[in-house]
């Protein structure tokens, strides 16, 4: 496998989506160009800009990604800013792309497999490898979506995702696919063949307090804990009652998520709440109900720690394979906690990966990934305040 | 055998045995029960502890990085307005300054939409800063600006600030919708000179939390855009003034050497007929003179008395005029540069004395003492020497007719930046200041007792300035009315 990567800068939509196409073929030299990964921030979320990729690359192509508060790059963090990836496919690795629309008309599990599905076809007796699935990020209860992926891929097939971001407006976000500019869908590639990778999924945060257990939930929505009103353990922990609560939400939830303990994982899963009605805690992913839950807690230097691990966790998995490149799919949670010092992020990743590793990145509302790094054929869970790191082998 | 009742005794001893021990086992087993119960009662008791303790580090916690958060945009603030300050003072072109402002600025502060609007004449806003906004956004925001003259004109007159955590809520949400901002800060910016205006700053962001701080920030921002624009509009009025300067003083420039080629054309036309009416002149001047030549030797026999002393004054007055007709024909030729001046090596003192002792005789009729001293450093001079002789003559010859009786005259030389000067002092009538420097224009002669009974042409001073100017030299007089006067003038060293 072989990538080219271009960036752009640039305030015009059609320059800047020339000047990224062209720097991307640059880079990939002679060699073909078999897909095509666009990322942008949302001021390039635009049909124009995808038209005047596949304009500029000559033959239409397949085309995924999305939206992002900011690019990851080897140039830093981009708070506005274009880029393009070319893959040139080696002759023993297959991939299929597919996207899936309309998820809130339908149930985001029927969506997920009817995604997966699509991902399936034309590949049966092809090896498996990996599959990466870009999800509208404002998406009510993203872990059903997964789920329903599961159903058709696999529960512990490798499925790396990342659901898109705006400039945290929680607005809109973009998922890109071919030319189109789509909300409220989902897209997704399916790799096969042989080709090596690593993965590598870490938060930081640590647990605290008295283990609590989910007596009441359903879904993303939990109504109580130990059979207590569950938004009374917010407000005893933060001594604020529930309108305060609600007032400070993004904030308390930003740095205080909830762990959810997975039996036989060593890492706690972690949810966002997203919303608090009456006493009813929402989340962003399902909370099953009778599961072992602890609030959370993390530092800047805790979350550093962890991605300094999750770039050691995907080298460990290429078990001794060079990194080619890196995909970095970084939680926004994860830039409002390190504010200016988001940079050194990136800087710790970029170290532990090899300073000439190429990096491309998005910000995102949540993440879905294996809960343990180690063993990749662990199930996919949907997270929040993740860095997720996909490494892919020479 | 054991007998029967044996037996049973064995058994009872057995089943008491027994019951002790279950007793004993069950004792044992509930005080252990009561125990663990013990142990897990303070487990729990533990276990409450820690978690008010981890609801302790969590408020804690949080309060600490609430404060960290502050600091870090106080930090961050602080950093982007000395960046900001150092961008915007660096230029001193208006258009540049804004151009300067770079979005990176901004988002230190917590923004990433901003728009500066300036008042035109017609008090309708001139858009000069757009950062984050669409052209149809700006658009929109313009105009309803446009429309609320009132809102802004307040703003910039009471130079006070309004932004969503400040001022009157009034009109904020249908400000914030129209600015598409969650949080905004609108601050006049006023400078001193010039058009005033506003800075607006907003963020779609729902996650930033403006706080007063922000807002003053905002404000410091805004007071250093107008000093900028201040400064920049001051220096373009300086410049502009400078310009205007020059171009007066090129103007002027050009009229003058106008006037001046004008002069020169007149003057030469002047020369031109002085030399051609002089020379006209001189032919029936020296028949006159011929004739009355003629007459007074007798040849065309005696005439009488009366008529030899009419013809006398005639012989007197055409020797003035011919002098006169000489000193305009020899103006004009060193005007006109058609008198060479033969340069070469001369000895001030010794024509110096060759005047004093031409002139010897008039000086010991009015008893003046006339005396000389000439530097030795100053003695060589390079010139013309008929024509210095005339300089010498003429202003010495002046010296003695207005010095009264028993007057005084030095004559004295030194030298000056490589030039001889040479002084006449006399201590004469003087000359007024106002006549100071007529006198060596042609025909002026100063209006007082002497020259009305002395007779002179006025062309005396004009000749001599003619012939020092044409040597490089310059004269001047320093004189006071009733002290006396010195002339002085110079002449090239040889």
């Amino acid at each position: 496998m072989h990538i080219g990567i271009g960036i752009s800068t640039s305030r015009d939509h059609i320059q800047a989506a020339k000047e990224a196409a062209s720097k991307a073929r640059l880079s990939l030299g002679k060699e073909k160009i078999d897909l095509v990964f666009v990322f942008s921030t949302v001021d390039f979320a635009h049909p124009i800009v995808l038209k005047t990729i596949a304009g500029l690359l000559g033959e239409v192509r397949p085309v995924i990604g999305c939206s992002s508060l900011s690019i990851l790059s080897d140039k830093g963090i981009l708070k506005y800013g274009l880029v393009v990836m070319l893959f040139s496919m080696s002759q023993d690795s297959y991939f299929n792309v597919a996207c899936v629309r309309d998820i809130s008309k339908k149930s985001a599990t029927l969506a997920g497999a009817q995604l997966g599905e699509k991902l399936l076809y034309g590949c049966k007796g092809v090896r498996r490898t990996v599959s990466i699935v870009f999800s509208d990020g404002l998406l009510q209860n993203g872990s059903e979506l997964i789920s329903g992926l599961q159903e058709k891929l696999g529960r512990s097939f490798p499925l790396v995702g990342a659901s898109a971001s705006d400039n945290l407006a929680f607005e809109k976000t973009y998922i890109y696919f071919g030319e189109e500019i789509l909300s409220d869908a989902a897209c997704g590639i399916l790799f096969g063949g042989k080709w090596s990778f690593g993965l590598g999924i870490q938060h930081g945060w640590k647990p605290l307090g008295k283990t609590r257990r989910v007596t009441k939930s359903s879904g993303n929505t939990v109504s109580e804990i130990d059979f207590a009103p569950a938004g009374k353990i917010y407000e005893e922990y933060f001594a604020k009652d529930i309108t305060e609560l609600k007032r400070d939400l993004r904030r308390i939830a930003t740095l205080y998520p909830v762990g959810i303990k997975i039996p036989g994982e060593k890492e706690y899963l972690l949810r966002n709440v997203i919303a608090i009605e009456g006493q009813t805690l929402i989340f962003q992913g399902d909370v099953p109900q009778g599961s072992t839950i602890r609030l959370m807690i993390g530092t800047r230097e805790s979350c550093l720690q962890a991605a300094a691990q999750a770039a050691e966790d995907v080298k460990k998995n290429l078990a001794g394979h060079a990194i080619k490149f890196a995909l970095l799919f970084d939680s926004a949670t994860r830039s409002i906690i390190f504010g200016r010092q988001a940079p050194k992020e990136l800087d710790t990743i970029k170290q532990k990966l090899g300073k000439n590793i190429p990096v491309v990145g998005i910000y995102t509302y949540a993440e879905q990934a294996p809960l343990s790094a180690i063993n990749y054929l662990g199930k996919t869970y949907f997270h929040s305040h993740t860095i997720t790191i996909l490494g892919v082998g020479e | 055998m054991i007998p029967a009742s044996g037996l049973n005794t064995y058994a009872l001893m057995g089943s008491l045995i027994l019951v002790v021990a279950l007793t004993l086992f069950v004792l044992y087993k509930m005080k252990r029960l009561k125990q663990v119960g013990s142990e897990a009662q303070t487990l729990r008791e533990s276990l409450d502890e820690m978690d008010e303790q981890a609801k302790l580090i969590v408020r804690t916690d949080m309060e600490l990085n609430k404060t960290q958060e502050e600091l870090d945009k106080k930090v961050a603030g602080l950093y982007a307005l000395q960046r900001f300050s150092r961008a915007v003072s660096t230029t001193l072109e208006e258009s540049q300054i804004f151009s300067r402002i770079e979005t990176g600025f901004l988002e230190d502060l917590g923004f990433e939409k901003a728009l500066v609007f300036l008042l035109k004449d017609n008090l309708g806003l001139r858009n000069c800063l757009n950062i984050g906004y669409s052209d149809e956004g700006l658009a929109t925001v313009q105009a309803f600006f446009e429309a609320n003259k009132e809102l802004y004109l307040k703003l910039i007159r009471e130079e006070k600030s309004i932004s969503t955590v400040s001022g009157s809520p009034v009109g904020k949400d249908q400000i914030s919708r129209v600015l598409k901002a969650n949080a905004f800060v609108i601050s006049p910016v006023t400078p001193r000179e010039g058009a005033k205006g506003l800075l607006i700053v907003g963020t779609e962001n729902s996650d930033t939390v403006i706080t007063e701080g922000d807002e003053e920030l905002i404000i410091i921002l805004a007071s250093q855009l107008a000093q900028a624009l201040e400064n920049a509009r001051l220096f373009e009025k300086t410049w502009g003034a400078q310009q205007e300067l020059e171009r007066k003083v090129e103007e002027r420039t050009r009229e003058l050497k106008n006037v001046l080629e004008e002069v020169r054309v007149i003057s030469k036309r002047k020369t031109d007929f002085i030399s051609s009416v002089s020379h006209e002149l001189r032919t029936p001047l020296t028949s006159i003179k011929g004739y009355a030549a003629i007459l007074l030797a007798g040849k065309l026999g005696d005439i009488p008395k009366e008529v030899k002393e009419r013809l006398e004054k005639i012989n007197l007055h055409s020797d003035e005029l011919a002098h006169m007709v000489n000193d305009l024909l020899d103006i004009s030729r060193i005007e006109s540069g058609r008198v060479a001046m033969k340069k070469e090596t001369l000895d001030l003192g010794e024509i110096t004395e060759k005047t004093v002792d031409l002139l010897s005789v008039q000086a010991k009729e009015k008893h003046i003492e006339l005396s000389y001293s000439i530097d030795a450093l100053a003695r060589s001079v390079l010139a013309d020497r008929n024509q210095i002789e005339r300089v010498f003559i003429n202003l010495i010859g002046n010296a003695l007719k207005f010095t009264p009786q028993a007057g005084k005259i030095t004559i004295q030389s030194r030298s000056a930046q490589n030039m001889a000067q040479v002084d006449i002092t006399d201590n004469g009538c003087g000359i007024p200041l106002e006549a100071q420097e007529a006198i060596f224009e042609e025909f002026y002669r100063v209006d007082n007792a002497i020259n009305q009974e002395v007779k002179g042409t006025g062309l005396g001073l004009a000749l001599v300035k003619h012939i020092v100017e044409a040597h490089g030299g310059k004269i001047w007089v320093q004189s006071r009315a009733g002290k006396g006067s010195t002339f002085s003038f110079t002449l090239p060293l040889a």
